[in-house]
This record gives structure tokens, sequence and C-alpha cells, in this order.
């Protein structure tokens, strides 16, 4: 799957990252009697007033503007959970896991139902502390890195997203020099072909 | 670089090398305001890489470390990498040198990689944190490799902050709003 909005650097742009993170499930307490729905991405339903239901967070959204249903925000949205993550992302080095969209389904929350997030102005600050402190852990981390493995554990979407552009072109600049240090080619003067970055011998990275 | 018709590709075999021809070579000049028709072996002059790089693979130059690569850049690059402008010196300053350091002098494979790790650190933090206008004083210092660094970081951090931001999600069609306006 590649990004349709820039099309030789197949990169997401923010929009298409919260569209992906529209098929997040959510749960709902609608206000009407429906059958089940069925669609491609599964069947969903039926409605029952006030059951609670499973449904992707786009028919959440869209039966939400409609007035039929109420939103009930998940979990780890709690200003309990939140201040705790919070705490425990400012004193580790590790990121703390959240729910890979997390960014998003927060934002498509807030924006589309506000009413049924309680605190929501506490939930956002929160939020926005807890994308400050993880996003400088990204910088740090980015500062560290060179052609050696990388794993990071719990990084959420938009933030790889952020940096990826950015940490493609530097892993490959680190990558290159690296490689022509360890190997610095001796055939190119045998070889009559002046362009021979294809046959050169590849060499695994190794962690140094 | 893997692309045949890159154009960064194209312009870093442009720049000049100084060489010294190893054989005499009949039928061509170097230079106008010589009189004679033909290059003696010994002759230094400037030729573009890519033409260097042929003559080079049939033992009729060699290549000399040019301008960019020498010890005074070295020195400034040892003593602090970050703040070298390496876009006057040359604009293509890591491709060039991979490109050279086999012909001419391996350790310049040490240099680029030493100047990239502590120039890359400085990129980061700017990339991320400063406002546009501030960095254009520190955009005059980059190659081009490391602009395109610059500019793909700032580019995806400007349309993170875009979204974040919001706005209306949905646009207002510009006739919805003309028609309101007799009735008022």
């Amino acid at each position: 799957m590649a990004g349709q909005s820039d099309l030789n650097m197949s990169l997401f742009s923010p929009e298409e990252i919260e569209f992906m993170a529209e098929d997040e499930l959510v749960e709902i307490v609608p206000n009407l009697r429906m059958d089940s729905l069925n669609f491609i991405c599964g069947d969903y339903g039926p409605f029952h007033p006030q059951l609670a239901a499973q449904v992707p967070l786009w028919l959440a959204v869209a039966l939400k503007k409609r007035g039929k249903c109420t939103i009930r925000p998940p979990q780890w949205m709690s200003t309990e959970s939140l201040a705790q993550v919070l705490e425990l992302e400012r004193d580790s080095h590790a990121f703390q896991p959240l729910p890979f969209h997390y960014l998003e389904i927060s934002r498509l929350l807030f924006d589309h139902a506000r009413e049924d997030i309680p605190d929501m102005y506490m939930v956002r600050s929160l939020i926005e502390d807890i994308r400050d402190v993880r996003f400088h852990k990204v910088e740090t981390n980015l500062e560290k890195f060179t052609a050696s493995t990388v794993t990071w554990k719990n990084m959420s979407a938009m933030e790889v997203n952020i940096i990826r552009a950015f940490a493609g072109r530097a892993l490959q600049a680190f990558y290159k020099h690296d490689n022509e240090q360890q190997a610095p080619d001796t055939d190119r003067m045998l070889d009559k072909q002046p362009q021979i970055p294809a046959d050169r011998p590849k060499h695994n990275l190794k962690p140094r | 670089m893997a692309n045949y018709y890159d154009i960064d590709g194209i312009l870093v075999e442009e720049e000049f090398v100084p060489v010294v021809f190893q054989k005499a070579i009949n039928g061509v000049k170097i230079d106008e305001s010589t009189e004679k028709g033909y290059v003696e072996q010994g002759s230094k002059t400037e030729l573009p890489f890519w033409l260097a790089q042929e003559l080079h693979m049939r033992q009729a130059v060699s290549i000399r470390v040019p301008a960019c690569f020498n010890q005074k850049t070295r020195l400034e690059i040892q003593a602090d990498a970050a703040c070298v402008d390496l876009r006057s010196r040359c604009p293509y300053f890591y491709e060039f040198g991979c490109k050279l350091a086999p012909l001419c002098d391996k350790s310049i494979g040490l240099l680029l990689s030493y100047a990239f790790r502590i120039r890359y650190k400085e990129v980061l933090h700017k990339a991320h944190t400063t406002a546009f206008a501030a960095a254009s004083k520190f955009l005059m210092l980059l190659t081009k490799e490391e602009t395109y660094m610059y500019e793909a970081a700032q580019s995806s951090m400007a349309a993170f902050k875009k979204w974040r931001m919001g706005g209306p999600r949905l646009q207002r069609a510009s006739i919805l709003g003309r028609k309101r306006k007799p009735a008022e």
C-alpha cells in the first residue's frame, strides 16, 4: 500500500493516516433499532437501543453526525490512564504502549463526539503532553542512530509518518558511507562500466 | 542515484577534478593558448569527473585530490563539521566524495562519514524545531543531500501541524455561499 498524495516518494499524508485509523473499532451505544449492516470489511449489528455495539470508527462518526448513537470513548482515553501513561512516558526511555492510531482516534473523537468524552479538555491536554514527550523521545532516538539496527517499540502511526521521509534518507546516507568505508570497491578499476552500484557486493548491516 | 536520468547523479559527474596526464596525447588541446596540437606527458589540468574517470580507467591520467577535499577543508571539518560551508565548496560533497574515493584517495570515505555523522545531528535539530525564516542562514551551508533531508523533515512536520490544527473539515462549495446573499 502506498500513499496517494506523493507519487514518487510513496509517503502518506496525515489525512491518509487518519483515513486508515477510521477502521479501528470503537464501542457505540445506538439509540435506534437497525438490522445488521453488511460491508466488505465485515458485518456489524444488529443494533438495539441502549445496547452497546462494536463498529468501525468511520461508521460510529457517521451515526454520531446523524444523532443516532453516542460513542463510548475507549478505555485508554480516560484521564486516569492517560495521566499514568504520561508519567511513565516521562520516567522511562521506552515508548509506552498506546494504540497505534492514538493521535488520529483522539482527534476524530474530539472533533465529532466531544460531548461523549468526560473531561474533554483534560483528556485533550494530556494527549498533547504525551505527544510532546514522545516526539522529544523520537528526536533523541534519531540523534543516536547510525546504520546499525534500529529497534523502537510502540511508536504510533503518526510519529512514524512524521519522520518517515527524513529517516529514510538519513539511513540511506549512513548505509552508503559505512559501506564505502568498509569496502572501497577496487573492482571499479577493472570494470569498464563507470556506474556499478548495482553489482557492488551487498554487505549486511552489522550492529557496531 | 540508481536512476539513470537522476539529475543530481548527472550533475555530480560535472564537478571538476584536477588531473595529471600520464601519457602524451595527440590531437587534443587542453588550453587554447598553447601552440602545440598535443598534450605533453605530465601536464596538469582540470577535467569534469565523467571524463577524468574514463581517462583514468585507460591509465591516461592520474586524478589528484580536488580543492573541496584538501587539507584545509579536512581540518575545518575536524574542528567543527556543523559550521563548515560545504555548499560553496561542492554542492554534491558526499556523492562526489563517494565516487572519487576509490580513484584517488581512500581516506575521503572516512572524512565523509565523519562529516555526515556530525552534520546529520545538526540538520535533525534544526529541521524539527526552527522556524523557516530563522533557518535560511543555516540552509546556506548545507549540501544538496542535506537540503533534501532537511526539506523532507520540514514538510512532513508542517503537514502534521496543519492536520492537527484542523480547521474546517468540509470545504463549503462557493455556490452555497452565493445562494444566500440575495435573500438577505
